[in-house]
């Protein structure tokens, strides 16, 4: 490592550990307020169908009913439901089973939940598609005008990828699926509002106050500025939670009417179809390579399913890591009858990993090569199809640090060969995201006393960004960790931040951080030169007081500068305005998974596993080592159990719960090794690189590429559940 | 929630009365674990709720002469850890052990247990599926990887009690009390399947609750074994569990019991493994000709034949386990 740090690339304690741990953590959920209206929401029983009539009067005749809205008196759109702009809050043509109909406020949660059973509803059933293949057919219902499969694919093509596979001594032909897996946090949706004259306050489980402030005024046709978004904590999103909801809708609505504050609470059931999850995936790949290794073609024609309306990309993102002449990428965004599709952790990535990490193990095995060797015979020079230079790049070291770690090349030997039910295998899989930097805000008070406040518009949503803020202020103040304290969560009282999603929150917001620290810096010596008639670069700001360099000892306090009746020195940047130039800014990742499989009951069980990471320098190791191990964890279930099911009949989810989904358990985590290999990024905020999104990229394939190095069976399907592995070996 | 009287039954005959005095309007409630989620989903929505736990009595494992019995409020976690169950019962103590959670063992019931609804997803789900008085069985047609294969149609929910086969492998009694009288009938024929009755699981009368379950002391030389396997580690329901109890005598096994859940609507005895196994050596060719037995009239669906070969292979498993 180039640098020292006082307080970096160590392992601090959250900032609000105590808080949490002791249940002083105000969530949404937490909050009420004096006459505060429960709200429940009806929803459409039907996949696709046109409501032709409500009836609400037998539910507003219910005592402690006080309003009930639906598309028949409320017509907002709800922007951020749709990126075509295709959706209301109410639809009058509902989509999916669970798509709102209507909601009812009363005064406690009971009686709205009755008053939805009293609300009739006429509807007419449309045909409804539910499956990638069945909304593809020519002869499907169209879920929207222009077809359920968009024409135009998203994707690049790099050389002539028809030339690459002639060139190859070895072809791979193979088709992935991969499967809806809901977000599964653990806090469920709330939504308070209530409003003071003109103005709304709405206390969200947000991932981005900012965002959900600006969509919340556009659909309200409100000014920004009589819009105040509240989220002090929150409960887990991992990017269902980046914007303004339909929920959060329907609380301003029913608060606006009836003079309330009104919630609208979910139940779990509710959360797992009314939001979205990550959006699965038919996946084709066609993949040459030469005896050594190399590979010549790598082409990919994706499919993802985005349900009812269009909520995020649909892209897939895993093809760009190797270094291949020839690509070609083309990914094609399909409507369903079922909950929609949209930001899941790293979203477009351990989908489309899971499927080319396994298509090439296939092609490792058959050229007769290890999984390792191959990998490293292809790593990335240069980015994508623009052959951007690296800001920084450390892949090769973290998969030679990660597998001397893991043993890969003993166990490999090891595994060689088995015989009896209980199986053993490794598998390795790699992974990346982007690291952008852009716009965001921060200020930053040093009061007179020395002590530091920092304001920034973040909302810490698990990953100890709160933490990472107020590190980075000492860092940058060179003052005790202890001294700082960090302001989050309030628009009325935070400067902007662009929202927790994407990676942004440390590269954006911790930039900030570092330039209202300079300013404020700036501007206590500037003051202090003047005051004390020296030269400012003879003064610094060293422990909260002003120090004369060349005279050790010698320091004046805060208010012999500044003066008794100034409270602070105030340095606020509203615009960071970052440069990179024409570099790509990745953080990259080597995954190693080792797993037990029973082969006389398909059950598997990951049994050791190595994370090593290039993230740049690391802010704070503790919060970045749990980011990466709930990452794996995450990206396990994702392998093993979780998918959302729909009955191919009626469309109708039939586990959208927890158990239902079943994600892993505590027992069946094992210690997961978490590695960083430091190389410090000339961009970064002191050196660092994103690091939240990429922890559950490489996780499926590498537990898929052990599955089948232990069992021989390859399942292309996810999730690898016992049933595949027993009807898998039927076949061996 | 919809809202419901909350009746304190003081005595079993009070329980029973209460119950008869709202026929399908009111259910006995112990612990809830099942039932306070079905009320939250609304697939129940009684009007009248009557709390057995306030019924003295009703909690205590009774060891006697040449029985043990269970009261039906008898904790689950009570079967594991009260000790009075020895080696003699060892395949109840497993299947006690691996139910649910620990938080869920530590309230649930051994009577709740026996009496839970099924966990078939479309009865849980908001469709109104034949066995919640609607006119289809979505399973067969639909999404089955957790469906029946032995004993099914016209519902093809498995029976989710992991101590229901671990008792009928004892053969365990069932007592019963009810409004026109107390009967005491083998636990096996306390289930039924669905061609019996396609609404419930059992033959509890609306005014009838489980009061008690009785097991014979097995003869000596008896052992007895619980395979369950699941999905996840804990907290799970079987994909398919075994309950196997055996004596061998003289090299030749004398008397079998294997009775298996997570594959039929109710816990499943097979008689098959059983002749496959009795008079015969204890050894790996008979018990895989037990195991082969067992599964020979298994009709899977079009997603659930892995249970068909993960059903012999745990049969094995846990014969192995008492070789």
């Amino acid at each position: 490592m180039a640098r020292e740090f006082q307080h970096l690339s160590k392992s601090t304690p959250r900032i609000d550990a105590l808080e949490r741990v002791t249940g002083q953590a105000r969530y949404a959920e937490d909050v009420t307020l004096p006459g505060m209206l429960y709200a429940r929401v009806l929803r459409s029983p039907h996949p696709h169908a046109r409501v032709k009539s409500i009836d609400t009067s037998a539910a507003e005749a219910l005592p402690g009913v006080r309003a009930i809205i639906h598309s028949g008196n409320t017509k907002n759109t709800w922007s951020g439901g749709d990126m075509q702009g295709r959706r209301k809050v109410f639809s009058e043509v509902v989509r999916f089973v669970g798509e709102p109909v209507a909601c009812v406020a009363a005064v406690d949660r009971h009686i709205a939940e009755d008053a939805l059973q009293l609300i009739r509803v006429e509807y007419e059933q449309l045909p409804a598609a539910f499956s990638i293949d069945d909304a593809m057919k020519p002869d499907a219902t169209p879920i929207h005008p222009g077809g359920n499969l968009e024409q135009k694919p998203m994707g690049y093509e790099i050389g002539d990828v028809e030339e690459g596979l002639k060139q190859a001594d070895v072809r791979s032909e193979q088709t992935f699926r991969t499967k809806h897996v809901n977000n599964a946090q653990l806090e469920r949706r709330v939504s308070l509002a209530n409003w003071d004259g003109g103005r709304v306050t709405i206390w969200a489980s947000t991932q981005g106050i900012y965002n959900c402030q600006k969509d919340m005024a556009t659909d309200l046709g409100l000014p920004l500025s009589k819009v105040r978004i509240i989220c002090e904590y929150m409960g887990g999103g991992f990017g269902n939670k980046n914007q303004a909801y339909d929920f959060d809708m329907m609380a301003a609505l029913l608060s606006k009417q009836t003079r309330r504050p009104v919630r609208v609470e979910f139940n779990r059931h509710e959360d797992f179809i009314a939001v979205h999850g990550r959006w699965p995936t038919l996946q084709h790949y066609r993949i040459g390579a030469k005896k050594d290794g190399t590979i010549t073609a790598m082409h990919l024609k994706g499919y993802s399913g985005m349900g009812a309306y269009l909520r995020s990309s649909g892209d897939l993102a895993s093809v760009e890591i190797y270094n291949a002449a020839n690509v070609k990428k083309e990914v094609y965004r399909v409507y369903t009858n079922v909950s929609c599709s949209a930001n899941y952790r790293a979203p477009a990535f351990p989908q489309a990993f899971f499927a080319l990490e396994s298509a090439l193990d296939e092609i490792a095995a058959e050229i007769g090569m290890d999984p390792l060797e191959f990998r490293l015979k292809n790593l990335p020079t240069t980015w994508g199809e623009k052959k951007q230079q690296f800001s920084s790049i450390a892949l090769e070291e973290c998969i030679r640090q990660g597998a001397a770690a893991f043993g890969w090349a003993e166990k490999r030997r090891q595994y060689a060969n088995q015989t009896g039910d209980i199986r053993h295998g490794i598998g390795m899989g790699l992974g990346h995201f982007g690291s952008g930097l852009g716009p965001s805000s921060a200020t930053v008070k040093i009061f007179q006393d020395g002590s530091v406040k920092v304001f920034v518009g973040v909302t810490d949503v698990g990953t100890g960004a709160k933490t990472t803020m107020g590190l980075i202020a000492a860092e940058a103040l060179e003052i005790p960790f202890e001294s700082v304290s960090v302001v989050s969560g309030d628009t009325d009282v935070c400067p902007y931040s662009p929202g927790e999603s994407g990676s942004r929150t440390t590269g954006y917001t911790g930039v900030a951080v570092i330039q209202a620290c300079e300013k404020a810096k700036q501007e206590l010596l500037d003051q202090a030169a003047a005051q004390l008639k020296m030269k400012r670069e003879d003064l610094a700001f060293s422990n909260g007081a002003v120090v004369a360099k060349g005279e050790p000892g010698k320091s004046w306090k805060l208010t012999e500068i500044i003066g008794k009746n100034v409270d602070a020195i105030i340095g606020e940047v509203a615009n960071t305005r970052p440069a990179m130039g024409n570099v790509a800014r990745v953080c990259f990742a080597a995954h190693f998974a080792e797993v037990e499989v029973n082969l006389a009951t398909g059950k598997i069980r990951v049994t050791r596993y190595v994370a090593a990471h290039d993230s740049g320098i690391v802010i704070n190791k503790l919060t970045g080592g749990s980011q990466i191990k709930g990452g794996v964890v995450q990206g396990m279930g994702m392998a093993l159990r979780e998918e959302l099911i729909w009955d191919r009949r009626t469309g109708v989810p039939v586990n959208n719960y927890y158990h239902g989904v079943k994600p892993m358990l505590h027992p069946e985590v094992p210690d997961i090794e978490v590695l960083f290999v430091e190389k410090e990024d000339p961009y970064g905020p002191f050196g660092s690189k994103a690091l939240g999104e990429v922890p559950i990229v490489p996780v499926v394939g590498a537990i898929a590429n052990a599955v089948t190095h232990a069992t021989g069976v390859r399942v292309r399907e996810l999730p690898i559940t016992p049933d595949k592995i027993l009807m898998g070996l039927r076949k061996a | 929630m919809k809202a419901f009287i909350h009746k304190n039954a003081t005595s079993v005959r009070e329980a029973v009365m209460l119950l008869g005095q709202h026929p399908g309007k009111a259910l006995p409630i112990a612990a809830g674990s099942d039932l306070l989620a079905e009320m939250k989903d609304r697939i129940e929505t009684p009007e009248v709720v009557v709390n057995l736990k306030t019924i003295p009595g009703l909690d205590k494992i009774q060891k006697r002469q040449d029985s043990i019995s269970i009261g039906a409020l008898v904790p689950i976690i009570e079967l594991v850890e009260s000790g009075l169950l020895g080696t003699n019962f060892q395949v109840l103590v497993e299947a006690a052990s691996v139910i649910a959670s620990p938080q869920i063992r530590n309230v649930g019931t051994v009577g709740g247990n026996l009496c839970q609804r099924p966990r078939c997803w479309y009865y849980r789900s908001d469709l109104q599926c034949l066995r919640k008085g609607g006119k289809t069985c979505f399973a067969p047609m639909g999404e089955n990887r957790y469906h029946a294969i032995l004993g099914a149609g016209p519902s093809y929910i498995v029976h989710p009690s992991d101590l229901a086969p671990a008792l009928i492998s004892l053969d365990a009694k069932a007592r019963i009390a009810g409004g026109s009288g107390d009967r005491t009938i083998a636990l096996e024929q306390f289930f039924v399947l669905p061609t019996t009755n396609v609404r419930r699981e059992n033959v509890l009368r609306p005014d009838e609750i489980l009061t008690e379950i009785i097991i014979p002391l097995p003869a000596p030389g008896t052992k007895s074994t619980y395979w369950k396997q699941m999905e996840r580690d804990a907290w799970d329901f079987a994909l398919v569990s075994v309950a196997a109890a055996v004596r061998v005598q003289d090299g030749k096994v004398a008397q079998a019991r294997v009775a298996m859940g997570g594959v039929a609507p109710v816990p499943w005895r097979s008689h098959e493994a059983e002749a496959a196994l009795v008079g015969k050596a204890l050894d790996e060719i008979n018990i895989a000709e037990a195991a082969q037995q067992a599964m020979k009239s298994a009709r899977p669906l079009r997603d659930n034949a892995y249970k068909v070969d993960l059903a012999k292979n745990i049969i094995k498993g846990a014969l192995q386990k008492l070789a």
